[in-house]
């Protein structure tokens, strides 16, 4: 089960399982996209090369314009994928 | 453990639910698990994307000896490909200029101890190896 949507506080809440499966809808939601943004992880409990896809693409798209994603509360399971990816190297991640 | 999935992404929930109550019954940590899981759904998703062969299933054997979990994915197939043989990604690239491609196969090779590959008679077999502390929980 995945689920993708604005907190209270403006933040982009991902929670669940970010699969091969899922991309079509996440990759909508980020598009509309267009200012820098925080992605909230703490309700996520996995996350595979399909999600990261989605993440670089908006990541590179909000570049072009001087804005950024910020990613914070990733679980250190999640936060193994991002370092052997090394997506680490392009995302802010708190 | 074994059961058959429609090649279809579609089946990724099964595919995790089959993957969770192997986790479950065999006491896997959450890192193996997760490694499991992550390695299953990549070349799962590869199949499905690339295969020669449209239709079908694909056969998921997940099985533990001792220290050693074994999960096998089995597909009819007229035409073999294997992957141990993909070219590993530059990960010294920053990711932004990668070509695209590969990474899925790169951060299973990472998080497994070993990855096989077999053809024989029409039937292709992607073996992969996690090896995890007895008791482990």
């Amino acid at each position: 089960m995945f689920s993708i949507s604005t907190d209270a506080r403006g933040n982009v809440l991902l929670a669940g399982r970010f699969d091969a499966s899922q991309t079509d809808q996440a990759r909508q939601f980020f598009d509309r996209i267009s200012d820098s943004a925080t992605v909230d992880f703490v309700a996520l409990d996995y996350i595979s090369s399909a999600g990261l896809g989605v993440l670089l693409a908006t990541q590179q798209r909000l570049k072009k314009d001087g804005k950024a994603l910020k990613l914070i509360h990733m679980n250190p399971l999640i936060r193994d994928v991002f370092r052997i990816a090394r997506f680490d190297l392009i995302f802010h991640i708190e | 453990m074994h059961e058959d999935f429609h090649k279809d992404l579609r089946s990724l929930d099964a595919v995790f639910e089959f993957l969770d109550k192997f986790a479950l019954r065999e006491r896997l940590d959450s890192k193996a698990a997760y490694a499991l899981t992550l390695a299953v759904e990549e070349f799962f998703t590869n199949i499905v994307k690339y295969s020669k062969a449209k239709a079908g299933m694909i056969g998921i054997n997940a099985a533990r000896t001792g220290e050693t979990v074994t999960v096998k994915l089995e597909e009819e197939t007229p035409i073999p490909f294997d992957v141990t043989l993909v070219e590993p990604l530059h990960v010294a690239v920053s990711p932004a200029a990668r070509t695209p491609g590969g990474l899925g196969i790169h951060l299973a090779r990472c998080m497994l101890d070993e990855l096989r590959y077999d053809y024989e008679e029409g039937m292709s077999t992607i073996t992969l190896i996690k090896q995890v502390r007895e008791g482990n929980v």
